[in-house]
């Protein structure tokens, strides 16, 4: 069972160290979207590398429409990864939608994970009362409708909005991997996100947190980052990349992998 | 980039090959510019023995007959085809991104899949020829087999939308596909063949049911993730009493309560079976609220009676008391004591009835959770409590994919269609691909329900062409039309219309409120868009045959409702602008929206346009007509009406005119439609209307809407009460921008959301763009205001002015130029006024971003990336005063200029009293004096030189400042007859540099492209130093006494000036006055002797900043003595 899992999810574990470090990649990438941060990190630790459900590299068969409606089912499948692995502790790196993922399984077991660290992170993406999320209701309502009539004009517009920064090569990656995703699955999967709310429940969470929000980025307004900061319950710290985007992974790999090994050290 | 045809067809078997070819063509025939899914689509169903005909075939529900549906499906891939734009035949159109990712797809599942493959081959007998399939693996390229090709184009959104129109579901077409005809029956359910592997299989914590549910996406009974987790925690041993948290946790439980208790399976079933279901919620919140305990000891007894009455076999067998919401049970309105006796009860309860009893409840965040067990400790354990994080309020189902068959996607009018050539575009374009959302469809559902019960002649035959869809439902209706016109009773077609005109009216407020962006999408292309007026008679006639039983249901339908909306109504505008009541079927409409979604926050959110804030009235043609005639039955049917107005009738490219004439025609075919009396009715608002558009000024023959402009003039002129002319032109300008938008729905229309104030008074500039933003976007906190000045303005330190201004030039420092830190502002605030002050002091790069923004919409900074400003009232103001002499010549003679005012300080106030000995020469004077600066200095002790040469140097500063702001007017207008005060220092300014000689030619031509200028009167600061002098000498006299003389020193005055100027109340310096300075006249009069040749005198701190603010002014709160 476990085994078609780790098979269906393309986990892979590399690296050799002591210490197991889990990272998630976000919404519209899949694993591949580390690759320029592994080789630093290899050397000292064993890396878990998934790909999320909703993922282009994963058979769009895999993707239950009637199971991923919440993260919930997301945060199942990344604790029976660990659980297959046979891994009892691991620090976490969550990209957006991981990010979430990760507060929730952080909640359920908060054993497992010595750390996390959420990059892009934000609970809510969509504003509210006293809350800024960063996006109207309107105007996501118009993005998926722009997803639902043409996808491949939405994923050329939007690759280079996400990336921010300036670096074609990450803008091709990233409409690479955005335009793996079925048209169907990626619009399914992105009102599921754009449905969550996290705000709730950011207090339960009882792991040290690091925080990571670039200068800018078009997803996630710096103040929620501050919200993150402010809410969680565990010990908190927020570390502001000096780049643009929402992809720091992939524009400045070597500045977040500073920061992370920062973090991680902590 | 497309694919070229020979490039896509080496990726594909030969079977699929000449699909692709028989794709092209159809995109061929109809001169389309590139090939798409739906050509496709449209190929494979002509094709001869398509598989995907017979996947339709096998997957199509068994209740309606199939000719009719494939019918339906044919006419929703035509239509959805003639919606693409035509070019100029290309041989070859080549094959378009989506078809391309398709196959793309295609080659990638066909890969994942060797072992269906072959099964697939051996089953294949009749519908796949597979003669290529061998070869096409040895080779090197994979080649798509048809199948696979079908399957990925069926993902493509678009395609899976217009077989939902046409009553199928994609992704039952896609398993009819996949499996095999063998088991024709039931074959959708038989999982005999290859089991799809989902990750639910292969993980084992949801066991089960999961299985049952798959492969339905949007499963209209899928049961709600959320209700799911709450069972699993149910079916705990311990810690079974779920506490939800998170911010729709509350939802989440009500969905659960609701769901169990209307018996939904797979929520309370298994181990849970039987159990029931019972609320204190509201007993909770009596008690908390009203402290009223009765109720709850009685509920709580009626539970205690169930659970003893609970038994193990059959029956209830556990009761789950649901409690609703923590939070009540920390507030503490009326004491602890009822809350923490209902805290002890309940875990008493749970003592006793451990395993028959869950407790149930939610909570905000984890926080109030926390709050709960500081006060009890124990509770977690008493009450055996498991918190549950609740990430989302509903599945992400709703509207995630088009309902299939039964959501009775409609078009209006139906009868229009039997001619294609005209109006069948934006009619069937508009609503037919947009189904209704869930909860609207139910409320559709009871509205036909209550309208079935009260038609007394129900044919069968009218349900069940209800129950079709749209296009079905037309073809329906037009045969029994077209068959027996004069047979048909009266009641019957009556009915049919009713449901017909329900079913416009849901689809409209789904559409507008939850599927919105749909809209948009529908650009009608410009051949279209000319009908309306082309053919708008025969539209009219047209209309009248079709919807005449439309309009009188709506008349016999809304009565009930309006009152309702009228609440609604009241309660969204009132607190805006009263006049906005009468306003249109638009915000009409969309107020009865909010009325079904409360949680809409605010109505600027709803408008489904880019324009969120010209939702005011399109016309006043519907609030005049509403004003003349008040019965209620008459709005509605202008409501239709004006839809179509608004909808089909004006596109952009409508000169006004037309629009009035189209109106009349409404209005006529209205008339004609609903009564006689009505007639004259129509002649007078349509004569009302015009009128409204001769008096809107000189500047154009537009129309505006009176109410809306007279709610903003009131507001405008609560905030700025001296500056009548602008005020009314101000608001004049922008309830015709707003009736502009309105009717155009914010189509081009460049540059006329731009203002230019120009003249003096720069506070009162300030003020009517913040009151505008409040008008305009409901909070004053929407205003972004920049002055593109400030850069060369020497800085005031300590000016009373500085706490208002945005000190933007610090943030500039980093590399940033003025256009970027404008763009930056933009993007923060996308609804706002813009206020960009002194546009005639902007450097050259502004000038320039403001110039491409005025032509182009957007905003760009120095790095060339974009803002769209459409959603924005940009005003830029200067101080030139063009051709109004009068304003300069008043100028003249005032004692207290706007630059003077302007260079205010907010210095700390002193009382001086000297005896009048010191001073002989004034001995005698007991009025009040206004003394200059430099007097008061000469007045002041020897020890004192320092700061009097600090005052003179500062003073030579602001003279110097005070050319700088010449200098600009007096280039700016050499056409002008300024005063000779102003002539002579042109002279002595000898000639102007080139930039100034461009930037005033740039001004000029700025000043031609902007919507409107308004100019601006001085403001009146004589009047107002007089006014103060005054009410300060009767302070005094009253409290220090008569006879004294009183000095004022002027820069005193100046800073008093400046903040009444300032200060938004009414009044506030009188207060100020009369407390303030009274107290200080009191003191001192106390402090010293004052005698009748004694000189008071009020003179400012130099140096020292005022320590405390006065309440409602900006003037110290207290005052010094000496």
């Amino acid at each position: 069972m476990g085994y078609n899992l780790l098979e269906a999810l393309n986990v892979r574990v590399i690296g050799s160290g002591d210490r197991y470090l889990l990272l998630a990649h976000g919404l519209g990438t899949d694993q591949s979207v580390w690759q320029r941060i592994l080789p630093l990190f290899t050397p000292s630790y064993r890396i878990i590398l998934y790909d999320l459900a909703c993922a282009g590299s994963v058979d769009p068969d895999y993707f239950d429409f009637s199971r991923y409606t919440s993260l919930h089912s997301y945060v199942d499948d990344l604790l029976n990864i660990l659980k297959a692995l046979g891994v009892d502790r691991c620090a976490y790196v969550g990209h957006s939608v991981s990010a979430m993922i990760g507060i929730l399984a952080s909640i359920r077991r908060p054993q497992l994970f010595s750390k996390l660290i959420l990059i892009g992170a934000s609970p809510r993406f969509l504003n509210d009362e006293d809350y800024h999320g960063g996006f109207e209701l309107g105007e996501i309502e118009k993005v998926f409708s722009a997803m639902e009539s043409n996808y491949e004009a939405w994923v050329n517009g939007f690759a280079p909005l996400a990336v921010g920064a300036d670096v074609p090569t990450a803008v091709r990656e990233f409409s690479r991997t955005l335009f793996n995703m079925r048209p169907d699955i990626s619009l399914f999967v992105s009102r599921t996100v754009f449905n969550s709310d996290l705000r709730g429940v950011l207090g339960l969470v009882r792991v040290p947190c690091c925080v990571i929000q670039t200068a800018r980025d078009v997803s996630v307004p710096a103040s929620v980052a501050e919200y993150l900061r402010t809410h969680l319950g565990g010990r908190t710290t927020v570390e502001m990349l000096r780049t643009e985007g929402h992809l720091p992974h992939l524009t400045a790999p070597a500045l977040l992998a500073q920061v992370l090994r920062r973090a991680l050290a902590r | 980039m497309p694919t070229s045809v020979t490039a896509a067809r080496q990726f594909l078997t030969e079977e699929a090959t000449r699909a692709l070819d028989e794709a092209v063509a159809v995109a061929r025939r109809r001169s389309h510019a590139q090939t798409t899914s739906l050509h496709a689509v449209s190929a494979l169903l002509s094709l001869p023995s398509s598989s995907l005909r017979d996947a339709c075939l096998r997957a199509r529900s068994s209740a309606y007959p199939s000719r009719l549906q494939f019918r339906a499906l044919e006419l929703c891939v035509g239509v959805s085809l003639d919606r693409l734009p035509s070019t100029k035949s290309v041989e070859d159109p080549p094959i378009s991104n989506s078809l391309m990712a398709a196959i793309k797809r295609s080659q990638a599942s066909q890969r994942r899949h060797p072992e269906s493959y072959h099964l697939q081959q051996l089953h294949s007998s009749n519908n796949n020829n597979a003669n290529a399939t061998g070869c096409s693996q040895t080779q090197s390229i994979l080649k798509v087999e048809l199948r696979y090709f079908i399957l990925s184009i069926l993902d493509d959104p678009i395609v899976s939308r217009v077989f939902g129109e046409a009553g199928f579901r994609s992704c039952d077409i896609k398993l009819a596909l996949v499996r095999p005809p063998v088991t024709q029956v039931s074959s959708r359910f038989s999982r005999a063949h290859c089991p799809p592997i989902f990750l639910c299989n292969l993980t084992d914590t949801v066991s089960g049911r999961v299985g049952y549910n798959l492969l339905f996406p949007g499963h209209e009974d899928g049961i709600d993730e959320n209700c799911k987790r709450i069972s699993e925690v149910m079916a705990k041993k311990s810690g079974k009493s779920p506490l939800l948290v998170g911010v729709c946790a509350l939802d989440a439980l009500r969905a659960f309560t609701e769901s169990s208790t209307k018996g939904k399976s797979g929520i309370l079933d298994g181990d849970l079976a039987g159990l029931m279901v019972m609320s204190i919620e509201k007993e909770v919140n009596e008690l908390v609220n009203e402290g009223n305990e009765e109720k709850l000891g009685l509920k709580l007894k009626e539970v205690e009676a169930t659970l003893e009455k609970c038994n193990e076999s059959g029956g209830v067998r556990g009761v789950v008391l649901h409690f609703g919401d923590l939070k009540g049970l920390i507030l503490d309105v009326v004491s602890g004591d009822f809350v923490s006796h209902l805290v002890l009860k309940l875990a008493g309860l749970m003592e006793v009835y451990r395993r028959r009893l869950w407790l149930m409840g939610a909570a905000d965040s984890v926080e109030i959770y926390r709050r709960f067990c500081d006060k009890f400790p124990d509770i977690e354990k008493d009450w055996d409590l498991q918190l549950l994080p609740i990430t989302s309020s509903k599945s992400s189902f709703d509207g995630a994919y088009p309902k299939s068959s039964l959501m009775r996607s409609f078009v209006p009018f139906g009868g229009l269609f039997p001619t294609p050539s005209d109006l069948k575009g934006p009619l069937s374009g508009r609503n037919q691909s947009i189904p209704r959302c869930n909860l609207c469809n139910e409320k559709y559902e009871q509205e036909v329900d209550a309208i079935m019960k009260t038609g007394s002649t129900v044919s069968v035959a009218d349900q069940y062409s209800e129950n079709l869809p749209s296009w079905l439902h037309m073809a329906a209706v037009d045969t029994s039309k077209g068959e027996d016109v004069a047979k048909t009773n009266a009641g019957e077609s009556m009915l049919s219309a009713k449901v017909l005109g329900l079913q416009k009216k849901w689809n409209d407020i789904c559409q507008r409120l939850h599927r919105t962006p749909t809209f948009p999408k529908l650009d009608i292309n410009p051949s279209m868009s000319q009908v309306p007026i082309v053919e708008g008679p025969q539209f009219s006639t047209d209309l009248k045959q079709r919807s005449h039983g439309d309009l009188s249901v709506n008349e016999s339908l809304f009565p009930n409702q309006s009152p309702s909306r009228q609440i609604h109504m009241q309660k969204k505008f009132l607190p805006r602008s009263t006049a906005s009541i009468s306003c249109t079927s638009e915000g009409r409409n969309m107020n009865f929206h909010s009325g079904l979604h409360m949680d809409v926050p605010s109505l600027t959110q709803q408008t489904n346009k880019d324009m969120p804030w010209f939702h005011h009235p399109r016309q006043s043609l519907s609030s005049c007509s509403g004003r003349t005639h008040t019965s209620s039955s008459f709005i509605p049917p202008v409501t239709t009406d004006l839809k179509l107005g608004a909808i089909y009738a004006s596109t952009s490219q409508e000169s006004d005119t037309t629009k009035l004439l189209n109106h009349k025609e409404h209005l006529q075919h209205l008339s004609s439609s609903v009564s006689a009396e009505f007639d004259a009715n129509s002649e007078t608002t349509s004569y009302q209307f015009a009128q409204s558009s001769s008096c809107s000024g000189p500047t154009s023959g537009e129309q505006f809407d009176l109410g809306d402009y007279k709610s903003i003039r009131k507001v405008l002129a609560e905030k700025v009460g001296w500056q009548d002319d602008a005020v009314n032109s101000v608001s004049q300008a922008v309830s015709q921008l707003r009736h502009r938008y309105q009717s155009s729905r914010g189509i081009n229309c460049k540059g006329d959301n731009w203002l230019t104030f120009l003249g003096p008074d720069r506070v009162g500039k300030k003020r009517i763009a913040s009151a505008l933003a409040e008008v305009l976007f409901g909070s004053q906190e929407c205003l972004v205001s920049l002055d593109l000045s400030s850069q060369d303005k020497v800085d005031h330190p300590n000016s009373i002015f500085e706490c208002e201004e945005l000190n933007s030039y610090e943030v500039i420092s980093r590399g940033k130029t003025v256009s970027d830190l404008i763009a930056e502002e933009l993007r923060k605030k996308p609804h706002s006024v813009v206020l960009l002050e002194n546009v005639d002091k902007a450097d050259y790069g502004v000038q320039h971003s403001l110039d491409l923004a005025i032509r182009t919409g957007k905003f760009p900074d120095s790095r060339g990336r974009e803002i769209g400003i459409n959603n924005m009232v940009l005003i830029t103001t200067a101080s030139i005063t063009k051709g109004n002499k009068n304003v300069i010549c008043e100028k003249k003679g005032m004692k207290f200029p706007e630059e003077r005012i302007l260079g205010a300080k907010n210095w700390q106030m002193q009382i001086l009293v000297v005896s009048a000995s010191d001073d002989a020469g004034k001995s005698n004077y007991t009025g009040v004096r206004v003394t200059t600066v430099k007097e008061a200095s000469a007045y002041t002790s020897a020890n004192k030189r320092k700061l009097i040469n600090a005052v003179e140097s500062s003073e030579l500063e602001k003279t110097d400042t005070q050319e700088g702001q010449h200098k600009v007017p007096r280039s700016s207008c050499l056409d002008l007859n300024f005063p000779v005060e102003e002539a002579d220092e042109d002279d002595t300014g000898s000639g102007e540099s080139k930039s100034e000689l461009l930037s005033e030619s740039w001004l000029e031509e700025w000043l031609s492209q902007v919507y409107k200028k308004i100019y601006f009167k001085p403001f009146d600061f004589d009047g107002v130093a007089n006014k103060i002098v005054k009410e300060i000498r009767l302070q005094c006299e009253r409290t220090v006494g008569t006879g004294v003389a009183l000095e004022i020193d002027e820069q005193v005055m100046v800073q008093m000036v400046a903040a009444a100027w300032l200060s938004d109340k009414k009044g506030a310096l009188e207060d100020w006055v009369a407390e303030v300075l009274g107290r200080g006249f009191a003191e001192a009069g106390q402090k010293y002797n004052v005698t009748p040749q004694s000189v008071v005198k009020l003179v400012a701190c130099e140096g020292g900043v005022v320590k405390e603010q006065a309440p409602g002014i900006r003037l110290p709160g207290k005052i010094n003595l000496n």
